[in-house]
């Protein structure tokens, strides 16, 4: 006997102790379901150990697991994982064990074993359970898992049982019978037997019962009658009771057919506003053709909300012939009827829709040239360039930026030719703005914006000065050697507006190839506001962390001899702050004692924060040591003191100081 | 002879009908100068169950911005948390009138004023809890991934048809700017015909889940913690404070593992994109690795989802990321992108008409919680709705299972059960742990 217990708690110690370990396997080898029902059976094996075995063998138990498992179902510690392994275990025996433990269990492995019972859908179980029902002594948790399984099972016994009950049962707190109604319902619709699922649901649409239950069951009475539930549907789409009336409503959504549509819209004109909503929120889902008419009458006129929703749906319902009614309520006087409409045109998927975009342009008429611009673009319009150019050359000059600024959304590089025709011919500030814009837009849209330099700079080498402005600036966007050479030799124009445009593209050059020029630009101008701007440009290059820290110290070290003022050292500091090596702090400590003390301090913090949180810290830590002891003994706030001497200490101490 | 006592029984469907006569809230305020000033009598009424760290951030952040929601209670079987959200909402509105609970069968009995509840528990709880709310007439908005089982999520179907109740899953990308983009350009053929869809897998954890117990602690009063409630319809276990503290992932009984983890994400994407919301792939590959890297999934139509770890970040730098390749280029979008990574840049030219396209034709806005109080007042089914939900979990649960039984796997979506594979098949349900049974 001992010699069996001893074997036993090494089996399981074998068979289990791998789950304590590590992640254990889910599925057990099909060979060794005798081991895990010997640790069912064992006096030895733990709660746990008994409750991995009932998991292993809810997947690889066979009829040999069904018996040991059975004796587990009255023990309140493992009758729910006794159920576990048995309720996936096909086949009739586990019915019968389900069956038999109803007679002897009480309470909660009780209410479980029902639950599998329903789960299983075991037929042979509706009068033991009918039974049960019927001595009214089971109690609630009891009663609720039984009407419930006798739902899941789903027969016409079942059915009666539960027709029963409903007939019978108070009205208050029957939400599991409800349940188990509608579970029979639903099973018997699927099987074919209309009339017993009807029976239920109409039971069910009678009872004084929560407004879910009301509202299912008429959903079901109507789905389950089939054609005929159109009647039973058309009576309730005129209920006052809301509850019920969108619970018709939604029903329809899963009903198709042309009747089912005239029902819906059938009174209509008649509801009140939020009934016309939920149901044209309904037609638009249904995308039932004959929908539209009703929808175009529904936006037209009535309360504005239901005008909105109706648009909404014409927009869903996406049907070319709303493009006219679109138009048309585009200028209605209602502000969220009409920006519903543009938004609804603008959605439409339809090349009516991009036709009558595109007459609204033609009208001339300024305000409805606008709207079709909006259009044009929410639309994605490219066809539409054409049309554009010609109205940016000899249409309304009110517009015309507008317009311009479409040719550069809409456009792309093959654009670039009749923009710089058209700039040619501009003179208004406006308009040579938006000829600006829409020029940078095709150009830079081009697989390689640079091919277009030579073009931009021919129209720049004959162009009047507000062209040039625009021109030097463009080429800015598109940057490149060629357009650079250009730029510089603009910085040489008599024209100040040109010499500022060049400088200020300068500034903002895409690539650090500007650099040498700003430099050497900065060193040579006489006037200091120029100087200056050269520098901060300069200096704002420096800063850019997406060139390698190398190149950016190496000008910063260029440009500071030349940093006398406080504005300028400020700059200097905060492009030295944003590079990550030691040199940058030996630079940096230099400004210590100069009226930039604070900007010095807090760019040398930086630099040193950077550096000490790299994995490599170790290498930089040493270099730190001294330019961080200056900055500790630099005359700051105790705040900015206090982070110093913290970075010391973590520099001296990944130096192994 | 009917047994109503009234036709209109409930209060807050008198509140409601008598606020869409007024002003019906799917038509935006504003365009009756209101300044967005909805009044009270218009408002959702919305309670949580299980609101944590993830919940919080859904109610917070998005859910108490909208102005015609308001939430009035929270149910929670431990009491720091439960008693946490009730002060943010109390400071949130300047009053105390947040209501707590820790019984949910009781707070889904007694509160029938509330319309919509946020379930934000942990996974093991995510259907069962929908399935109570639902049953108890409320609409809701569940966490993902919202089920434990193939099971699970088909009486999550069953039980929002029978009860017509509005349900959105928290896949929330599906209401996000970036991931519609991508899902459209596949829909309107930008990629020519597809071939392959890629879906992220969490890169940590395996497929193969905790079976061991944490060593058991003295039970909290219940007032504390109701530990019984607390596991709800798993398995019992003994008692350790760290699972409350969200140390429960990676366990078995109360995870979907890390297929599970973002899949319930990224599978949604792939269904949704490749228009199958409404089914289920027919094929598992077995992948011979502890995560499911790599394991190709079929659909009937032949397109393949490949689950990816992506360690390395060569796909995506981002979390929860998906991948849609066709003949003509392809589309990469995760978390944290500023826009889609795209084969050809000129695409993004149109990303404000795409997804506008989308909304107007969708009526969904991107705003996941928009969606669902827009739904609950139009009744019209949700972005994440049941079916989508359940079927693209149960592409998870078979990934998973597939994994687990280190086979190839065959998977019929009409009948919903795996092809001549009986130990395949018991792994569709778990029977549920009494008295939380369905």
């Amino acid at each position: 006997m001992l010699k069996s217990r001893l074997h036993v708690v090494v089996l399981v110690a074998l068979l289990l102790a791998g789950a304590a370990r590590s992640p254990a396997q889910t599925v057990a080898a099909r060979e060794d379901q005798g081991k895990l029902i010997a640790v069912l059976k064992s006096n030895d094996a733990s709660r746990k150990d008994k409750a991995d075995a009932c998991r292993q063998l809810a997947i690889i138990g066979t009829t040999d697991a069904i018996a040991p498992l059975a004796a587990l179902l009255a023990d309140e510690e493992l009758s729910h994982m006794a159920r576990y392994a048995l309720e996936p275990l096909p086949g009739p025996a586990v019915d019968q064990v389900f069956r038999d433990a109803l007679g002897r269990l009480q309470g909660k492995p009780l209410v479980g074993v029902i639950g599998s019972i329903g789960v299983r859908r075991d037929a042979k179980a509706v009068e033991p359970l009918k039974a049960m029902l019927m001595k009214h002594d089971a109690g609630g948790e009891v009663t609720g898992a039984i009407v419930r399984a006798l739902g899941s099972i789903g027969n016409p016994a079942a059915a009666d049982v539960l027709k029963t009950a409903l007939d019978h049962a108070p009205s208050d707190g029957q939400l599991a019978l409800y349940e188990g109604a509608f579970r029979c319902a639903e099973r018997l619709a699927a099987e074919g037997r209309r009339d017993e699922a009807i029976g239920l649901y109409d039971a069910l649409r009678e009872l004084d019962a929560p407004h879910q239950v009301r509202a299912g069951a008429l959903r079901g009475a109507i789905l389950a009658r089939g054609r005929n539930g159109l009647s039973l549907l058309r009576e309730y789409l005129k209920s006052d009771d809301y509850i019920l009336f969108s619970a018709a409503v939604q029903t329809a959504q899963e009903m198709p057919g042309r009747r089912v549509t005239q029902a819906l819209t059938a009174d209509l004109n008649e509801m009140p506003a939020d009934h016309r909503i939920v149901i044209i929120k309904t037609l638009s889902l249904r995308g039932d053709r004959r929908a539209p008419p009703v929808l175009f009458a529904a936006a037209k006129s009535g309360p504005a909300p239901v005008r909105v929703a109706a648009i909404e749906a014409v927009a869903e319902m996406g049907q070319a012939s709303a493009v006219g009614v679109l138009v048309e309520l585009i200028d209605d006087s209602d502000r969220g009827v009409s920006l519903a409409a543009k938004e609804a045109l603008g959605a439409l998927p339809l090349k009516e829709a991009d036709a009558a975009v595109t007459a609204m342009f033609k009208t001339g008429q300024a305000d409805k040239q606008v709207t079709a611009l909006g259009l044009m673009g929410r639309r994605r319009m490219t066809g539409s360039v054409p049309t554009l150019l010609r109205a940016a050359r000899a249409g309304n000059a009110d517009v015309r930026p507008g317009v311009i600024k479409m040719v550069g959304e809409l456009g792309g590089p093959d654009q670039v030719a009749s923009l710089l025709e058209l700039l040619s011919g501009l003179e208004r500030p406006e308009d040579l703005a938006a000829a600006e814009q829409a020029l940078a837009a095709v150009c830079t849209k081009s697989d390689d914006p640079q091919s277009h330099s030579a073009a931009l700079i021919r129209a720049l080498n004959r162009g009047k000065s507000a062209q040039k402005t625009v021109l030097v600036r463009v080429l800015g966007s598109v940057s490149g050697p060629e357009a650079l050479k250009a730029v510089r030799a603009a910085v040489d124009s008599d024209d100040a507006d040109v010499r500022m445009a060049a400088i200020r593209a300068l500034g903002t050059w895409k690539t650090a190839d500007a650099a040498p020029l700003l430099l050497t630009l900065a060193k040579e101008t006489g006037d200091q506001n120029e100087k200056t701007l050269f520098l901060r440009r300069y200096l704002a290059m420096a800063g850019r962390r997406d060139l390698p820290a190398g190149q950016r110290l190496s000008m910063c070290r260029q440009v500071a001899d030349m940093v006398r003022r406080d504005d300028e050292r400020r700059m200097l500091l905060a492009a030295l702050g944003n590079i990550d090596l030691p040199e940058a702090m030996t630079l940096i400590v230099g400004y210590l004692d100069s009226g930039t003390r604070q900007e010095a301090v807090m760019a040398a913090l930086r630099v040193a924060q950077d550096l000490l949180k790299r994995r490599d810290a170790s290498k930089y830590a040493a270099k730190l040591i001294e330019p961080l002891e200056k900055v500790t003994q630099a005359d700051t706030n105790e705040a900015l003191n206090k982070r110093a001497r913290a970075l010391l200490r973590q520099a001296r101490n990944r130096a192994g100081n | 002879m009917s047994k109503h006592s009234a036709p209109l029984s409930r209060r807050a469907f008198l509140r409601r009908t008598a606020a869409l006569a007024a002003l019906p809230a799917i038509v935006p305020v504003s365009v009756f100068g209101r300044n967005g000033a909805v009044p009270p009598s218009e408002r959702i009424i919305l309670g949580g169950l299980g609101v944590g760290r993830r919940g919080s951030h859904v109610l917070f952040n998005w859910m108490l911005k909208e102005p015609d929601v308001q939430f009035v209670a929270i149910c929670d079987p431990q009491k720091s948390r439960r008693e946490q959200v009730k002060q943010r909402v109390d400071t949130h509105y300047g009053n105390k009138d947040c209501a707590i609970y820790s019984n949910t069968p009781q707070f889904l009995a007694e509160r029938t004023d509330i319309d919509a509840v946020l379930s934000t528990t942990g996974d093991r709880w995510h259907a069962l809890a929908a399935i109570m709310t639902m049953r108890s007439g409320k609409d809701i908005y569940s966490e993902k991934p919202s089920c434990m089982t193939i099971a699970e999520g088909q009486a999550v179907v069953e039980t929002a048809k029978r009860y017509r109740r509005i349900y959105q899953s928290g896949i929330q990308r599906l209401s996000e700017g970036n991931f519609t983009f991508a899902n459209e350009l596949l829909r309107l053929g930008y990629l020519g015909e597809v071939h392959t869809v890629r879906a992220h897998i969490a890169p940590w954890d395996a497929a193969e889940m905790r079976h061991d117990w944490l060593p058991g602690e003295p039970l909290p009063p219940k007032d504390e913690v109701d530990w019984d409630a607390w596991l709800g319809p798993c398995p019992w276990r003994p008692y350790n404070p760290t699972y409350c503290r969200g140390g429960w992932r990676g366990f078995y009984d109360f995870h979907t593992s890390c297929i599970g983890e973002w899949g319930a994400h990224t599978f949604a994407q792939c269904h949704v994109a490749l228009g199958l919301a409404d089914t289920s792939p027919v094929e598992y590959g077995y992948v011979n690795n502890e995560s499911g890297d790599g394991m190709v999934v079929r659909f009937a139509n032949g397109i393949k989802m490949v689950l990816e770890r992506d360690k390395e970040n060569k796909i995506w730098h981002g979390s929860c990321g998906v991948r849609y390749e066709g003949t003509e280029g392809w589309v990469a979008i995760a978390d944290g992108y500023s826009q889609c990574e795209v084969s050809n840049p000129a695409w993004m030219q149109d990303f404000k008409k795409i997804v506008g396209d989308y909304m107007a034709r969708t009526q969904r806005p991107m705003s996941h919680v928009r969606n669902l109080f827009d739904c609950i007042k139009s009744r019209r089914q949700t972005v994440a709705n049941p079916v989508m939900m359940h079927r693209s979990m149960s592409t998870v649960h078979a990934a998973n299972i597939c994994m687990w039984l280190k086979r190839d796997l065959q998977y019929d979506p009409v009948k919903e059960e795996f092809v001549n594979d009986e130990e395949a098949n018991r792994f569709r349900s778990r029977a549920m742990r009494e008295p939380w049974i369905i």
